[in-house]
């Protein structure tokens, strides 16, 4: 009370003088300060309050995608070539991690003791990531863990802050190595596959078909993407879920395959690589082809040496076995032989004779004496001698030409011999243009469209082409000339021709079928997760404009092959067989001499309903190839046949 | 009560009772400051639900603990108000001296937080030795020119109070508290204002100030300092780091749009993207809950308080008096006006809580003796004005 009595009483301190400031410019002043604020907060809320309050939510509602099951390949009979299976993966987080640096070694050592993983490494990783400021990214230390590894990680992870188990759908491949070419594999997207799928609604985490089976039917494959919606507060928590969508399953994809024959073919073409008294040596690389004969569903698709394709899902691991099939100079293992070109020897006499039947080169009746070779007096009076592989001696017409696989007789067919004989065309050019217009009715110099990638077109040569190629560097002037030489070395399959295993199947089945060009299809239908089919792959075909009565004669040397020619040993006991042999000689890239064995056949020979074409890198047609054939056809017969 | 209704003026009045003058108190004055502190309430119960969920009664809410500050402060004013302000300026250089010695202790003994050393911690309760030595200031600058015949208009007045600013602004400049030394700034440069200071000494000043501005930036100001005006100017250039309040903040108080999300419905706020929410940032929480029209209504309680003091200057019996109010009332404009620019990006990031709104009892309760301070003036501007 004094205090306050004293104080209004003496007022103390400095002196007073009347106050003569004009405070209304304090007033303004207020005013203007609070003019600005009021001015940013219009622009805030009111016209820019839609664009932050959809910021807002984006903030805190995180979006998680849910990945479908992948849809299931199975064979024909509805086995199934696959198996989903989830992926374990160790994965740190590096801004969770405790930040002393005893401790985070801790923690990897911990790790090493769990799963096996190195703990400079792992140091080594998350300091790079947080130097590189991401240190919110999680790093993936360590993928496809066994189960009891990933279920031990996860009790663990509880005590190890920023470590984390991650499940990630993966694709076991149950099948068994016969089966990779076909199937492919599954693998995470690449940069550039990203960018693509990315517009089509893919997420970056999801696996995609990257190859075979998995890669062309993708789409079915993949089903719909799922996802949940729920509010996440600023430390990642979730605090409420919003809304939920279910993935949708993707479609299995159910295959012509018969995994039995498949797996049949895989086992006897592995077995009949040893070197069977011709002397050229092992066979190295080896395919075959099993299809139907009119539709051209492949029941069999076979390319040796095949490989594990369960390696790309464990590529950390077995990155050794990995190296060594990508690096394969020898023989290329990824490649799918059935869909790989090679010299296709004699099996290409089918289309030579059939052009000589409907060119009226020959007829059904037309005889030649055959003997060793073929002498063509050139210019000049120059003898030109044209050996047939073996000394015939005897008087052939098509069919039995086509049963002994004569070289001359299809000379004199495709060729002439410029004097009594004509060729197919009026000269020696006409020739050779007509015959590979006939290779190509007959699919050859394209791809016959399968539903696999990587299938090659082959070569069909004509006197355009060599105009066009052989010219340049390494050829002298007029190489590029069409010889009489090059329709002979084009009509028995040598020389340029080069055709796949699937284009000389497909070509058996249009002479077995009749003179339908089938496409061949793997897949044969597209079956929702309800079990009913969405959609059937259907046979597809061009018909190629020959007489029926030409491919029947050519089908009736095709059974003499058999029963008494070259192609003997594809006899079967179920079924009478028709078929043609191929020996096809090609230079080794060391420059030595060695030949491919080919056999190509149908059965049964009254109905036709499966074709068969075996191809050998190395080997004679009628004793390597043949055989196998054979056997196959058996197996058919008995297990496959519905 | 006796002496009030006695109606008795003149020298009578001194014997009168503990009541006397009350009927000049500005209740509107406290009734707005009132009302902020009530709508700071509301806004840290809000802004505290992520972190507390106990009884709101129970002392370690920060609701409670704010309305117990707000008790001890309106205590301090009325205590404040009824001593004659002209005790405090008898003391000016007093209170100054120990505003320069304990921001010197800070160094020694300071609490640092957030790289800034600020704080005493004095057990359950910080102090602030910058709020005191804001009052210091004012009292001191008033005093100065209220004995050089209340003006400002010679360059020599002009830089020697310029001289007793400097070290206090220097001093919580080091900290660093570059939000404070503002406020010395505007304190200052309010007071010489009102005190008549030549408008040509001010461009000129002024123009020296910018001139100097650069090589400021470049020696003086900590990086902290730089990258939060930088970040100030892109806040999406790192957005996980410093700009990560700014941003934060700009998108708290920009989805609040014109009327708000709703109490205790800001989902920044809420799921805590918004930091420091109940204290520096609590007018982005009001702008995310109440919108645009709930930061009218704030602005709307602050200009009135304001106006309050612009009166009490303009009634002030003297010029000491007047010099007092304009310096408390530039003091509590400028602390709202970065604290709202640094919300809305206006300023960068500084630490500077709004007053009476923000979590935080040493800033409340110094307001509370300020607004005593302005009560005082206003209570005995007829003792003191001279015609």
């Amino acid at each position: 009370m004094s205090l306050l009595d004293e104080g209004l009483r003496t007022p103390a301190g400095p002196s007073r003088n009347r106050p003569h400031g004009n405070v209304a410019v304090l007033r303004a002043f207020i005013l203007l300060l609070f003019g600005v604020l009021t001015l940013r907060l219009v622009d805030m809320q009111i016209l820019r309050g839609e664009e932050f309050a959809q910021r807002s939510r984006e903030n805190h509602i995180v979006r998680t995608n849910i990945l479908p099951t992948r849809g299931l390949i199975t064979d024909r009979n509805g086995e199934p070539l696959v198996k989903n299976v989830g992926v374990y993966s160790a994965t740190i987080l590096p801004e969770l991690l405790p930040d002393s640096q005893e401790a985070r070694y801790r923690i990897y050592l911990r790790l090493q003791e769990l799963i096996g993983v190195s703990p400079l490494e792992v140091q080594t990783r998350v300091d790079e990531a947080i130097a590189a400021g991401r240190a919110y990214i999680a790093i993936r230390i360590a993928t496809n863990l066994p189960r009891e590894a990933a279920l031990a990680l996860e009790e663990a992870a509880v005590d190890l802050p920023g470590v984390s188990l991650e499940v990630t759908p993966g694709r076991q491949y149950i099948a068994g190595p016969a089966f990779s070419h076909i199937l492919g594999y599954i693998g995470p997207q690449t940069a550039e596959e990203a960018r693509v799928l990315r517009q089509q609604g893919y997420q970056l985490n999801e696996p995609v078909g990257k190859d075979g089976i998995e890669a062309w039917y993708e789409s079915d494959l993949r089903g719909q993407i799922g996802y949940t919606a729920a509010e996440q507060n600023a430390q990642g928590r979730l605090i409420t879920l919003l809304g939920r969508q279910d993935p949708v399953p993707g479609n299995t994809v159910r295959l012509n395959i018969d995994a039995g024959l498949q797996q049949y073919v895989a086992e006897l073409l592995q077995a009949s690589m040893a070197d069977n008294g011709s002397g050229w040596g092992d066979a190295k690389q080896a395919a075959a082809v099993v299809m139907n004969a009119k539709t051209g569903q492949v029941y069999a698709i076979v390319s040796i040496p095949t490989y594990d394709n369960n390696i790309y899902a464990d590529a950390q691991r077995r990155a050794a076995e990995l190296e060594r099939i990508q690096n394969d100079t020898v023989t290329y293992t990824l490649l799918n032989k059935a869909l790989n070109p090679a010299a296709p020897g004699s099996t290409f006499k089918l289309v030579t004779a059939t052009a000589g039947l409907a060119e009226g080169s020959i007829t059904p009746n037309t005889t030649f004496q055959i003997g060793c070779s073929l002498d063509i007096k050139g210019e000049n009076d120059v003898i030109y001698n044209y050996p047939d592989w073996r000394c015939h001696n005897m008087l052939m017409d098509v069919r039995a030409a086509i049963a002994w696989s004569s070289n001359v007789f299809f000379f004199l067919t495709s060729g002439g011999d410029l004097e009594r004989q004509r060729g197919l065309g009026k000269d020696v050019e006409t020739s050779g243009a007509v015959l590979a217009a006939w290779a190509r009715k007959f699919g050859f110099g394209k791809p016959t469209g399968i539903d696999l990638f990587g299938e090659a077109s082959g070569r069909v040569p004509d006197p355009q082409w060599k105009r066009r190629t052989k010219v340049g560097e390494g050829f002298a002037p007029g190489e590029n000339d069409w010889f009489l030489g090059d329709t002979y070395n084009t009509a028995i399959g040598q020389g340029d021709v080069l055709a796949t295993p699937l284009q000389i199947a497909r070509m058996t089945a249009a002479i077995a079928n009749g003179g339908t060009l089938p496409v061949p299809h793997v897949a044969d239908a597209i079956i929702g997760p309800d079990g009913k089919v969405v959609r059937t792959i259907s046979p597809q075909g061009e018909t190629i404009d020959v007489d029926p009565r030409w491919l029947q004669v050519v089908r009736e040397g095709m059974l003499g092959s058999v029963q008494y020619g070259a192609g003997a040993r594809a006899a079967s006991s179920k079924t009478t067989v028709a078929g043609k042999t191929g020996t096809a000689e090609f230079f080794k890239p060391d420059g030595t001499k060695s030949q491919h064995a080919w056999f190509t056949g149908f059965a049964p020979y009254s109905d036709p309903e499966v074709v068969v074409t075996v191809y050998f890198d190395i080997g004679v047609g009628g004793d390597k190839a043949a055989p196998v054939a054979g056997k196959i056809i058996d197996y058919f017969m008995e297990h496959v046949r519905p | 009560m006796t002496s009030v209704t006695l109606g008795n003026f003149g020298r009578a009045r001194a014997r009168t009772s503990f009541w006397r003058g009350w009927d000049r108190f500005d209740y509107v004055m406290v009734a707005a400051a009132l009302a902020l502190v009530g709508s700071g309430l509301a806004l840290i119960h809000s802004g505290s639900r992520p972190w507390y969920d106990g009884p709101i009664t129970s002392l370690a809410s920060p609701v409670a603990k704010q309305a117990l500050f707000a008790v001890i402060g309106i205590a301090v004013m009325l205590g404040i108000s009824r001593v004659d302000y002209h005790r405090f300026l008898h003391f000016a250089w007093v209170f100054y001296a120990l505003s320069i010695v304990s921001l010197l202790a800070l160094f020694a003994l300071g609490s640092t937080a957030y790289g800034s050393t600020r704080w005493f911690d004095l057990g359950p309760v910080q102090v602030q030795p910058s709020e005191f030595a804001k009052l210091a200031a004012i009292l001191c600058l008033a005093r100065f020119f209220s004995e050089h015949g209340g003006d400002a208009r010679d360059v020599r007045s002009l830089l020697l109070s310029m001289a007793i600013v400097a070290p206090l602004a220097g001093l919580v400049f080091l900290q660093p508290d570059l939000g404070t030394s503002v406020v010395f700034g505007g304190i200052w440069l309010g007071i010489v204002v009102i005190a008549g200071a030549n408008r040509s000494h001010l461009l000129m000043m002024g123009a020296i100030f910018l001139a100097v501005l650069p090589f400021a930036w470049t020696f003086a100001i900590a990086d902290y300092q730089v990258e939060r005006v930088a970040v100030l100017v892109d806040p999406n250039e790192d957005p996980l780091d410093s700009g990560y309040n700014v941003l934060q903040s700009q998108i708290a108080l920009g989805s609040g749009q014109l009327f708000g999300k709703g109490y205790m419905q800001g989902d920044q706020t809420q799921l805590e993207y918004l930091k420091v929410a109940t204290k520096d940032f609590i007018f982005s929480l009001l702008g995310e809950e109440f919108g645009f029209a709930g930061a009218m209504v704030i602005f709307a309680l602050f200009i009135l308080l304001l106006m309050r003091g612009v009166r009490a200057a303009q009634l002030a019996g003297d010029t000491a008096g007047q010099l007092v109010a304009v310096g408390i009332t530039m003091l509590i404009l400028m602390q709202t006006f970065i604290n709202v620019a640094v919300n809305v990006s206006l300023f960068p990031v500084t630490g500077i809580p709004l007053p009476f709104v923000s979590q935080g009892g040493s800033s409340l309760v110094s307001l509370f003796a300020s607004l005593g301070l302005l009560q005082s003036i206003v209570m005995r501007h007829r003792s003191y004005r001279q015609t």
